[in-house]
């Protein structure tokens, strides 16, 4: 049976732009008629570098808005799954990026703080740089073991097929794919809607907003065709 | 002016922006403030969305000045609000007891953040007490806690038109969460669904009327008349305005208390535990000054155990069992995280440590 109640957890280090996938899939949601309650940044998971988003999405109201399980969870590099591996259960999808290029690190004793308005992550890469960190392999021998383990060369696909900057779009369209949350359509319509003037302005943008979530979409069908999908 | 909702309209925000909204829904003129984390966005909306309605915005040095300036506001005849959040609640106590004496009914945003102190700019339940009952006075006050987008949409409305017909200093409690994360709500203007807006005038400089609004008294027994009055005034207002919400078995097992966000997380736990077979109730305070009293004695006297569940150590559970003593002799139990969200699995897991087990304790429990 398809899961009717969703709870999704997308982390990752500064500048990956984690809080706009949490923010477009909530906004989705909401455009599809669902009940949805997206929260940024809190709990011991987010101390250091780490960006937390927390997305429930359901078709009935929606409590507390923490929870203990993901039904999708998305490291983004190493560190973010340390920190948010508890999340996982029996049938958890796991997405990570399994590209050869490593993902940038931002040290965590020059933040040393943390909190809603720190905004950290991105400002302090900028500000006294990064170094490389490992992808965000899923845990090995260590307590339950996701369902589904979903790993998409995000950055790479990124670099040599589009830009950087689209990284996240391609995470996007890989966790919409993988588990069906919303129609690829709806969140199409939310990408548009909410960088509207952006896009307007530079056509170009849109383009390669679009195509980057259609790839990480495309890229997830085609490995998983056949197989016993959530 | 513009009108702000042509029609009914749905729409996906963080709580900070629905208060902006529907402040200006409830016809506030004007908001004075200083910043504090996780307040600051109503004040950035707010100056958003205030010059096309024809609103003002006064940014002041400090809480005490924002306090004091949102009174001033008021007697000039301005629907003045005002927000804050932890030590800037603190600060603001001062501002807040001259609104009690001097029945001067202003609107207060609290985003309650982890205390004492500084602590943490995330979330808390800890500003219960100091909401309700801040300042060198009785706590004549009136006090909303919310729970949903929706909720504080339609409180606002509620508070703002309660402050300036019972003329106590009147509070939304929200907190971090809510402050912070985005969900669903409609937005309305309250006149389409016939709810009428209280009007404002003048206290002072009105001409040809001397006005004296005292906030200093000479003898003892002239404050104390003074003082009755208001709390005769106010024990009236607490009849009409107190508000709860009650729900679950009528005859429970375990009576689960919340408040605010956290009866997010009570009320779904109260859902699962009896679909499991277990005889829960749950009962939410919504106005917390005035507490309902008479309705919780109600439920709690049909009850075998309490759980009083909050982001605080005993804020609420110290309500619960001021209203409670001499009438229940059903032992008050607490899940208190001060300054920790709390999820629904958590109260679960303490419920079925204190309910009896399935199956032993009668027929309805098979």
């Amino acid at each position: 049976m398809r899961r009717q109640y969703w709870r999704i957890v997308v982390a990752g280090e500064g500048g990956q732009g984690v809080q706009l996938i949490g923010e477009i899939l909530a906004e989705s949601a909401y455009r599809a008629g669902k009940e949805a309650l997206y929260i940024p940044n809190f709990g011991v998971e987010q101390r250091g570098g780490v960006s937390i988003a927390m997305v429930q999405i359901a078709n009935g109201p929606i409590a507390a808005p923490k929870f203990e399980k993901a039904d999708v969870l998305v490291p983004l590099s190493r560190r973010a799954m340390e920190r948010t591996k508890r999340y996982i259960h029996s049938d958890t999808i796991y997405i990570y990026d399994n590209s050869d290029i490593e993902p940038p690190h931002v040290w965590d004793e020059v933040i040393g703080i943390y909190g809603w308005d720190t905004v950290a992550p991105e400002a302090f890469s900028l500000a006294v740089g990064t170094e490389p960190q490992e992808p965000g392999r899923p845990p090995v021998n260590e307590g339950v073991r996701p369902r589904w383990i979903v790993g998409i060369p995000a950055s790479s696909i990124a670099r040599e097929e589009l830009k950087p900057r689209v990284f996240n779009m391609i995470i996007l369209g890989a966790i919409v794919t993988a588990s069906r949350v919303l129609p690829l359509s709806v969140v199409e319509e939310t990408l548009l809607a909410k960088l509207g003037d952006k896009l307007q302005q530079y056509l170009e943008l849109r383009e390669l907003n679009l195509r980057a979530l259609a790839r990480g979409a495309t890229f997830v069908q085609e490995r998983w065709q056949g197989e016993g999908r959530p | 002016m513009d009108t702000i909702f042509i029609k009914e309209q749905r729409a996906f925000m963080t709580g900070n922006e629905v208060i902006a909204w529907a402040a200006l829904a409830a016809g506030a003129d004007i908001m004075y403030g200083y910043p504090i984390t996780p307040q600051n966005e109503i004040m950035h909306y707010w100056t958003r969305l205030a010059p096309k309605y024809g609103r003002g915005f006064l940014q002041t040095e400090d809480e005490l000045s924002a306090g004091f300036a949102t009174l001033g506001g008021v007697m000039a005849g301005k629907k003045a609000f005002c927000a804050t959040a932890g030590p800037g609640n603190v600060l603001m106590q001062e501002p807040i007891s001259m609104a009690e004496m001097m029945r001067i009914p202003a609107v207060w945003f609290i985003q309650q953040r982890g205390g004492p102190s500084t602590a943490t700019v995330i979330y808390s339940q800890q500003e219960t007490r100091l909401t309700c009952f801040g300042g060198n006075g009785e706590g004549l006050r009136l006090v909303y806690s919310t729970a949903t987008h929706q909720e504080i949409f339609d409180y606002t409305l509620k508070a703002f038109n309660h402050a300036w017909r019972y003329r106590f200093p009147t509070f939304v409690l929200g907190d971090g969460y809510q402050a912070k994360m985005r969900e669903a709500l409609t937005l309305y203007d309250p006149q389409t669904r016939g709810t009428q807006l209280q009007s404002t005038s003048p206290m002072l400089g009105v001409k040809g009327k001397v006005q004296h609004h005292r906030n200093t008294f000479n003898i003892e027994e002239e404050l104390y008349e003074t003082l009755s009055k208001h709390l005769a005034e106010w024990q009236q207002m607490a009849r009409e305005v107190v508000e709860w919400s009650v729900s679950g078995d009528e005859e429970p097992d375990l009576l689960l208390v919340a408040h605010g966000v956290v009866s997010r997380a009570t009320m779904a736990a109260s859902k699962q535990l009896r679909e499991k077979g277990y005889r829960v109730g749950h009962f939410r305070p919504i106005t917390l000054r005035p507490f309902p009293i008479t309705a919780l004695q109600e439920i709690a006297g049909k009850s075998q155990q309490i759980l009083v569940v909050e982001s605080a150590h005993g804020q609420l559970m110290s309500l619960v069992r001021d209203a409670l003593y001499g009438c229940s002799c059903a032992p008050v139990h607490g899940l208190l995280r001060p300054g920790l969200g709390i999820t629904a699995e958590q109260v679960i897991r303490q419920a079925e440590e204190l309910l009896p087990k399935r199956g032993y304790s009668g027929a309805n429990h098979s």
